[in-house]
């Protein structure tokens, strides 16, 4: 529960710009974290926006709002946006906000580099959403780009790679900031093994996104190349190799699931232990079993393209490979349930959000286990089985990791309480929705539904209402998310430097709202310490 | 004394260095970073003409 009332320790000294240059020309670490996740935020409505459109066209058979070929753009966009816009800003958010703070470093280690990574993003999906209106619409042979299909893009092609290199050089300079701060930037005696889980997993998340990023540039680069210059990187009529594209393609997709995923793992075990009032359960078990399922993330990708056809051997390394991912997942599923083991627990929206993946995630787990077999994998290629496993993955996955880690420390950023019982409110409607949205999806792509239609068989209606009517209502009550920041900020009741009394970490050793320039003196070592209490 | 501003901790490293630091290990990971975009163009390459 929140401490009692403190006045707000808020000694602001702080020189700190006002108006529209504290924005453009940020440096500050918190300015930077509050943009990325500001802007996330705004994604997330807008690619909440496109996924409410093609439920609304599935809710019956037939085609009732949306013309085919939009219909196809709103998928293609709607992911883009998910996952570059919307959950990948918000990591690189709470990383700037919470790196520096937990390590005890006064900023991230290059901060104007740090202001041209998020100012690169506006353009990239400004120029994105503008390819909604050129001739020929929006791109839409889906976020995996394969060619040819997507060789057949009309104007909106060379947006759409432009928009690419862009995010991905956004993310790939975020990355070389992380990784630099953590490695130069750490208080004395901030040993690598005191580090918080979600500068740990973060850490992991950033060297996968400087591998695999650029195998992402280099991809859409020959794309681009094959379409205006007359290469043939991938198109079979010149000696080149469509499958190539989707090798190099999931080079890059697989350990990307990891980098959406990952830091939520490090938000989870930071709130659990907070609410359990217990230290994590093997912490360097965690930190061993992130970096494992990090390398394995590099050895996996051909299980996205079983049905392409390769080797027998091939299929079998790919699918063991993947099946072992499963081994140090279930290690820290198991170390957070150990936390939970005769703790003290209480149920605030942190620790419910960190409980609903608990229990969510590892549905997504289980029905990627059931895809990395191969025979059956044939029967759930391209059906809304898959859809079903990987929103699991991502929404009770990583948004509500990253709903869990905004909710933990959002009184620590602004120094005020939100609505608990708002909150909680918001958790129930988001973890019934959510279920009621993906759940029946699995029995569609069993039933043989496929993915990326925009009609289907008769048979198949009765669950796409139900999905429906859980998108809509899923929908709905991420409306309040942005209500209960607001109004927390204006308005919410006081805190003192530990919100949680169970909260352990540097950044609890903070006033809050913490100064506009924190750790400009490094915490001594009893400080660090007393935080590293797992 | 608030926490944060406790005079009990270990000696800072030289600044000039850590910047030296910084600067290396930033040069360091974008050329890793150009690395993996040019080579993964030359497999592709190499592998066309074979």
């Amino acid at each position: 529960m929140a401490e009692p009332l403190a006045p707000a320790a808020s000694h602001d000294h702080d020189h700190k710009p006002y108006g529209w240059r504290r924005w453009v020309y940020a440096t500050n670490h918190k300015d930077i974290g509050t943009m990325y996740l500001v802007f996330a935020c705004t994604m997330f409505f807008i690619g909440g926006f496109m996924a409410m459109l093609i439920r609304l066209e599935l809710f019956k058979p037939g085609l009732q709002f949306l013309d085919p070929q939009f219909f196809n753009s709103m998928t293609t966009l709607h992911a883009l946006i998910m996952i570059f816009g919307a959950v990948m800003p918000a990591w690189t958010g709470l990383a700037n906000w919470m790196i520096p703070m937990q390590i005890g470093a006064p900023d991230m280690a290059l901060p104007r580099l740090n202001n041209f990574s998020f100012w690169i993003l506006p353009f990239a999906f400004t120029l994105l959403l503008s390819s909604l209106f050129v001739p020929g619409g929006a791109p839409a042979g889906g976020w995996t780009m394969y060619p040819p299909l997507v060789l057949q893009t009309g104007a909106s092609f060379p947006i759409l790679i432009f928009s690419i290199h862009l995010m991905g050089a956004s993310s790939i300079l975020g990355a070389i900031n992380v990784i630099v701060t953590i490695v130069n930037m750490r208080a004395p005696g901030m040993t690598l093994l005191r580090m918080p889980l979600f500068v740990w997993t973060w850490l992991i998340t950033a060297y996968l996104l400087i591998a695999v990023m650029p195998v992402l540039a280099g991809a859409v680069t020959m794309l681009l190349t094959d379409h205006f210059f007359g290469t043939t990187f991938f198109t079979a009529a010149g000696g080149g190799d469509p499958v190539m594209f989707q090798h190099i393609f999931w080079f890059f997709g697989h350990p990307e699931v990891y980098i959406l995923i990952l830091p939520a793992f490090g938000i989870v075990s930071e709130v659990i232990p907070t609410f359990s009032r217990k230290p994590l359960f093997g912490y360097e078990a965690m930190v061993y079993a992130v970096a494992s399922i990090a390398f394995l993330s590099f050895i996996v990708w051909a299980h996205h393209m079983f049905t392409v056809g390769m080797p027998l051997a091939a299929q079998l390394f790919f699918m063991l490979s993947t099946m072992l991912i499963a081994v140090p997942t279930g290690v820290k599923v198991f170390n957070w349930t150990a936390t939970m083991w005769k703790g003290s627990l209480s149920f605030e929206p942190p620790m419910l959000f960190a409980l609903a993946f608990l229990f969510l995630f590892t549905i997504g787990g289980f029905s990627g286990l059931m895809l990395a077999i191969v025979p059956a994998d044939y029967q759930y290629q391209d059906t809304y089985f898959v859809v079903a496993h990987f929103h699991y993955v991502l929404v009770p996955g990583a948004v509500f990791g990253i709903m869990a880690g905004v909710y933990y420390w959002l009184p620590k950023w602004t120094g005020r309480m939100y609505d608990l019982k708002l909150a909680t409110w918001h958790f129930w409607l988001s973890a019934i929705f959510v279920n009621v949205l993906f759940f029946p999806q699995h029995f569609l792509g069993l039933a043989g539904m496929p993915r990326r239609i925009p009609d289907y068989a008769v048979q198949f209606t009765d669950w796409n209402m139900v999905s429906s009517i859980g998108a809509f209502g899923f929908g709905l009550a991420q409306l309040l998310f942005p209500y209960i920041v607001w109004k927390c900020a204006r308005s919410g009741e006081r805190v003192g430097k530990k919100a949680w009394e169970g909260a352990h970490g540097l950044e609890w050793e903070l006033p809050s709202p913490p100064p506009y320039h924190s750790w400009i003196t490094p915490p001594s070592d009893a400080v660090i310490a007393r935080g590293a209490a797992h | 004394m608030p926490a944060h501003t406790s005079t009990v901790h270990a000696a800072p490293p030289d600044e000039a260095e850590r910047r030296r630091r910084v600067r290396r290990s930033a040069l360091l990971l974008a050329l890793i970073a150009a690395a993996f975009y040019f080579g993964f163009i030359l497999m592709t390459l190499v592998r066309g003409w074979k």
